[in-house]
């Protein structure tokens, strides 16, 4: 009896399992699906290398990916390639890239290449230098009109190592609604930003002035950092070796260690996704964070606050002379790939930051590189921020985490003794010392 | 040997001989022991279930919620899930099939032999057990590399099987102890050799213990993640990996991830459920031997 | 001719023989162990030559040159003095017992909780089994979005409590440990109520029948009786939780990633983030090679307590 009804049991779970599974392997359309694409872009000179080729792109499952989906079956239309697309995450997608170029395994021919790993790939030799193939195809590839500063995105030592793909402004979002009613201007200066934060505060409402990066590793690290940079801190001195652990670090540390009493909770523990999730869940009035999420506030499946965000240059200590962070995501080549695969890569390139896929690539969640996308009257009035990220990039600092081939053991210094002081259990002078010896210790 | 009910098995289990207040405490407690353990499980299969914001509605929606197959349906089309499976079965089985074919002979000849380096090299077993596999899986990448076998299916079988099947060794070498030798002792008498012994006799009187240790090493290497994270290829990736991809920085996507890891979780729930009988066999074989 | 066939047959039957004497004693047993042998030898002991070798040499696996240079045993002084590897071994240490004596608890109680064989029981009992069969990596998964500072349903219901949660159960510097601990208990727990449900069934009556003519009580019965028997299962369950506790990797990768600070960074997790971040090899494999000792003189005493118990 006992058995007759256990089994019962059991396969009714599984045959709920089952059917579920096979309920829904009906094919649908990708989630956010692309406004419909125009007439395809106009063949480039020289696709025709790819036919026939077989690349595996690894990238990271950042907003971009979404262009990624959209505009691959393009290229491989109009080429004639079979072009893979590996989604990982960010430390994985590091991981396995790392795996692959020490392997020399060469399983990915394309790469989503973070700005800050441009020196550990360049001085390692992992990715191709482009320098050649920039060379060769001048004429075609429009170079001005790529924003100066994007050009930090692979550049290692003179050599580009990695291709602008995708390039973000730290900017600062805001809730405009609700600074309206608290009859608070949108702050301009470090300063004002703090005082927002602190009066737009209400636990008991479970609202809160803030929203910031506070979990162990890159996390609390890179917001540290966006922090360091805009009280006009240094992570390196003048000879290039790390000084975490300055006097006006320290000031900084604790001025970022303030703005989380007017964070959420839980911030101590937040990575981006769960930063981006506050902002867009409505409890939280301002949030500092990469401009490529600006388009997903007006989405209303993932967003409670369209149409109430705006959004302003970051705001830097007062006296300063504004700068802001900028970072974002090259495209690099195998170093380990056949000539001829490396070609086809640099062929894709080629196509994906020609200023006429650049507009696809934009209104399918990508990030800009070329001023003639950011200006384009049609981009503009579909996203009418994009004037603030121009000013963002035209005044961007690209090395305020720096790319040097060590940034790695930075990140994991700051990323633990960092968060150690948040949660509070070391002072801010104990945090950086920490800091700086573990660095000094792992120094290669 | 292990659930050998015994007649006095009573006098263990504090469920008899009770007055009602303490039958009900313990029906009490019973109850929240099964909600501790099944409430983390339950909470992963709905919100499957659940689509976007839905996933983290404040307060907890346990049982009415806006029930979507939308989660399936989006990692359907955006993920590669049937190509993580199929390597994850792969893997699994290569691993499975070269673990037993190499550890369940060495257990038998271990349980059996009478020399005591023979029985000692058990322990050598247990050794390879205790290393910690971040120490073997950078040398081991290395020389897959020399070898030009990173991310092949095989390299991962092999790593796996190393720790696998000095598991099975341990396994099937306090399985076999238990099984009386009488049989095999007749069947030497009769003119048949120590592998015939082994083969037509023990082996065949053992097959529970096979069974167990079988579905022990599924469990390994369907779970593993560290190896799988350094040696697959694209091609290769198994399913714990194809769970990270559901990660990004755009916002928290519980309901896919909770789609990716129901998939992942598909074997531990078939073999807790429905071959417990081996599963709990395998968990005491090497325990209550030692 | 007929001579020498003789002759080669004789020899043959001697050779045989003797073959045959061999196999019936141990050559058969050799044979059978032998191509594990061979495989672990082959695939396994290389690396972890390599990796007793490494450990001496300073050695970065990203070097394009991979240059390795031999510097005694400074890796191993290093280790002496990081203050992170203390700190990692301290948090290892807690970690480690921490999980054991509560899994071995709240195991040996859940045994006895659910001991008879009554259809409910064993229904209830194989629910249990779920947790150990999962992928450790989809469990921390599933307990750090069930521990979410903001949207989780544990600091939810401890809100609704009164109690206050404040960052949330994983970045509290006191909550932190706590909270992983709870996820392997509630992992290996169920393990470990198996394993001591086999030694309770296999107790032998006779003691039992003794003191219940004596009327002893049910408690000193489990104290007297059911405890001491009970000794060698008790010591092999320690044993093995121990062995997989200290290599915890998976769970702590998916929640905490060793946070806040460095209150959940385990040595296991400390020795991949240099060997997978900072890629120095020779003094990660220096860590894993203390690790493993920790390791086996640990077992080692646990085998040797469980030696004397046999004897």
């Amino acid at each position: 009896m006992y058995h007759k009804f256990c089994r019962l049991c059991h396969s009714i779970v599984i045959a709920i399992l089952v059917l579920s599974i096979v309920g829904c392997a009906a094919p649908v359309a990708a989630p956010s699906a692309a406004p419909a694409a125009e007439a395809p872009a106009p063949i480039a000179a020289g696709l025709e290398v790819c036919q026939g080729q077989n690349l595996v792109l690894a990238s990271m499952t950042d907003q971009y990916v979404a262009a990624f989906r959209a505009l691959i079956p393009q290229f491989e239309e109009a080429s004639g390639a079979r072009l893979t697309l590996d989604e990982l995450g960010y430390v994985d997608l590091y991981q396995k890239l790392i795996a692959d170029f020490v392997g020399q395994t060469a399983n990915y021919d394309l790469m989503t290449v973070d700005i800050v790993w441009s020196g550990e790939f360049g001085q390692n030799q992992y990715t191709l230098p482009l320098d050649d193939f920039m060379a060769r195809d001048e004429a075609e590839l429009q170079l001005d009109d790529i924003l100066p500063v994007a050009w930090t995105l692979g550049e290692w030592q003179g050599a580009h190592v990695a291709y602008p793909l995708a390039g973000y402004a730290n900017v600062l979002n805001y809730r405009k609604d609700v600074l309206e009613e608290a009859g608070i201007e949108p702050p301009a200066t470090q300063e004002e930003l703090l005082a927002a934060a602190q009066a737009l505060t209400d636990p008991d409402a479970g609202f809160y002035g803030m929203a910031l990066l506070g979990a162990k590793g890159p996390a609390v690290a890179q917001d540290y950092m966006v922090w360091v940079q805009q009280h006009g801190g240094r992570i390196l001195d003048d000879e290039g070796k790390p000084a975490l652990n300055t006097p006006e670090n320290a000031e900084i540390l604790k001025f970022f260690g303030e703005l989380f009493n007017y964070a959420p909770p839980g911030s101590a523990d937040y990575w981006w996704d769960q930063r981006e999730t506050a902002f867009r869940s409505g409890n939280v009035a301002m949030m500092e964070g990469w401009s490529i999420a600006r388009a997903g506030y007006e989405n209303p499946e993932i967003s409670s606050v369209v149409g109430k965000v705006d959004i302003a240059v970051a705001p830097v200590k007062a006296g300063l002379e504004p700068k802001f962070g900028f970072g974002g995501w090259g495209i690099g080549i195998n170093a380990d790939s056949t000539p001829q695969e490396q070609e086809c890569a640099w062929q894709f390139i080629k196509w994906l930051t020609s200023p006429e896929i650049q507009k696809e690539w934009l209104r399918n969640d990508g990030a800009p590189i070329r001023r003639s996308t950011m200006t384009d009257p049609e981009i503009v009035a579909q996203y009418p921020w994009m004037p603030v990220l121009l000013e963002s990039f035209e005044k961007g600092d690209g090395d305020y985490r720096p790319r040097i081939p060590q940034y790695s053991i930075i990140q994991d210094a700051l990323g633990t003794h960092v968060n150690a002081f948040i949660v509070g259990q070391v002072t801010a002078e104990e945090a950086l010392d920490a800091a700086q010896k573990q660095v000094e210790d792992n120094w290669q | 040997m292990i659930f050998r009910r015994s007649r006095h098995s009573d006098e263990i289990s504090v469920m008899n001989r009770r007055s009602a207040l303490e039958r009900v405490v313990l029906t009490i407690v019973t109850i929240l022991v099964v909600l501790f353990f099944m409430l983390p499980i339950f909470w992963l299969v709905t919100t499957s279930f659940k689509f976007g914001r839905e996933a983290f509605a404040i307060p907890p929606r346990w049982l009415f919620f806006e029930f979507t197959l939308r989660n399936f349906q989006e990692v359907l089309a955006t993920t590669k899930i049937s190509q993580y499976l199929l390597n994850s079965i792969i893997v699994s089985t290569g691993a499975t099939i070269l673990s037993l074919a190499l550890g369940v002979p060495a257990g038998y000849a271990i349980a059996r032999s009478q020399s005591r380096i023979l029985n000692s090299s058990a322990y050598f077993f247990l050794i390879l057990l205790m290393v910690p596999p971040i120490a073997m899986l950078i040398p081991f990448y290395l020389i897959m590399r020399d070898l030009r076998l990173l991310g092949t299916y095989a390299s991962l079988i092999i790593l796996d099987t190393v720790f696998d099947a000095a598991f099975v060794v341990w396994m099937m070498r306090s399985y076999f102890a238990d099984v009386p030798k009488e049989m095999e002792e007749a069947a030497l008498v009769d003119g048949a050799s120590r592998f015939a012994a082994f083969w037509r006799v023990a082996l065949p009187l053992s097959i529970p213990g096979v069974v167990a240790a079988a579905i022990y090493v599924i469990i390994f290497s369907w779970n593993d993640f560290l190896f799988a994270l350094m040696l697959t290829s694209p091609e290769t990736k198994t399913i714990p990996l194809g769970i990270l991809a559901s990660f990004s920085a755009v916002e928290i996507n519980w309901g896919k991830m909770a789609v990716m890891c129901l998939f992942a979780i598909i074997p531990a729930l078939v073999i807790a459920l429905f071959l417990n009988r081996y599963f709990v066999q395998g968990a005491t074989m090497g325990a209550t031997k030692g | 001719m007929v001579t020498t066939d003789h002759q080669i047959s004789t020899q043959e039957n001697r050779w045989l023989a003797r073959v045959r004497r061999f196999r019936s004693r141990e050559g058969a047993y050799w044979v059978m162990l032998a191509p594990l042998l061979v495989f672990v030898v082959a695939v396994a002991i290389y690396p972890l030559l390599f990796s007793f070798r490494i450990s001496f040499f300073k050695y970065r696996l990203t070097d394009p040159n991979q240059v390795q240079t031999f510097v005694g045993v400074d890796n191993y002084l290093r280790a002496l003095q990081d203050p992170t590897v203390l700190t990692a071994l301290r948090v290892t240490l807690i970690y480690v017992a921490g999980t054991v004596i509560v899994e071995l608890l709240l195991g040996l109680a859940l045994a006895l909780l659910l001991a008879s064989e009554m259809r409910t029981t064993r229904f209830v009992r194989s629910f249990l089994l779920v947790p150990m069969a999962l992928p450790p990596l989809v469990v921390g998964l599933v307990w750090k979005s069930l521990y979410n500072a903001d949207f989780g349903v544990i600091p939810y219901y401890l809100k609704q409590m009164g109690v206050s949660v404040g960052r949330g159960p994983l970045a509290e510097p006191a909550w932190a440990m706590p909270a992983v601990i709870l996820i392997d208990v509630w992992q290996w727990t169920p393990l470990l109520m198996i394993i001591f449900l086999a030694g309770l069934k296999s107790l032998p009556t006779e003691p039992y029948e003794a003191a219940y003519a004596d009327g002893a009580t049910r408690w000193s019965r489990f104290i007297h009786i059911t405890l001491p028997l009970l000794k060698p299962t008790i010591l092999v369950a320690l044993l093995l939780r121990t062995m997989q506790s200290f290599k915890v990797f998976d769970t702590i990768y998916a929640t905490t990633g060793g946070g806040p600070g460095s209150t959940t960074t385990v040595l296991n997790f400390h020795i991949y983030t240099v060997g997978m971040t900072f890629f120095d090899m020779g003094y990660a494999a220096s860590l894993a090679n203390v690790l493993l000792v920790i390791i086996a003189i640990l077992s080692a005493l646990y085998i040797m307590l469980l030696e004397r118990q046999q004897l």
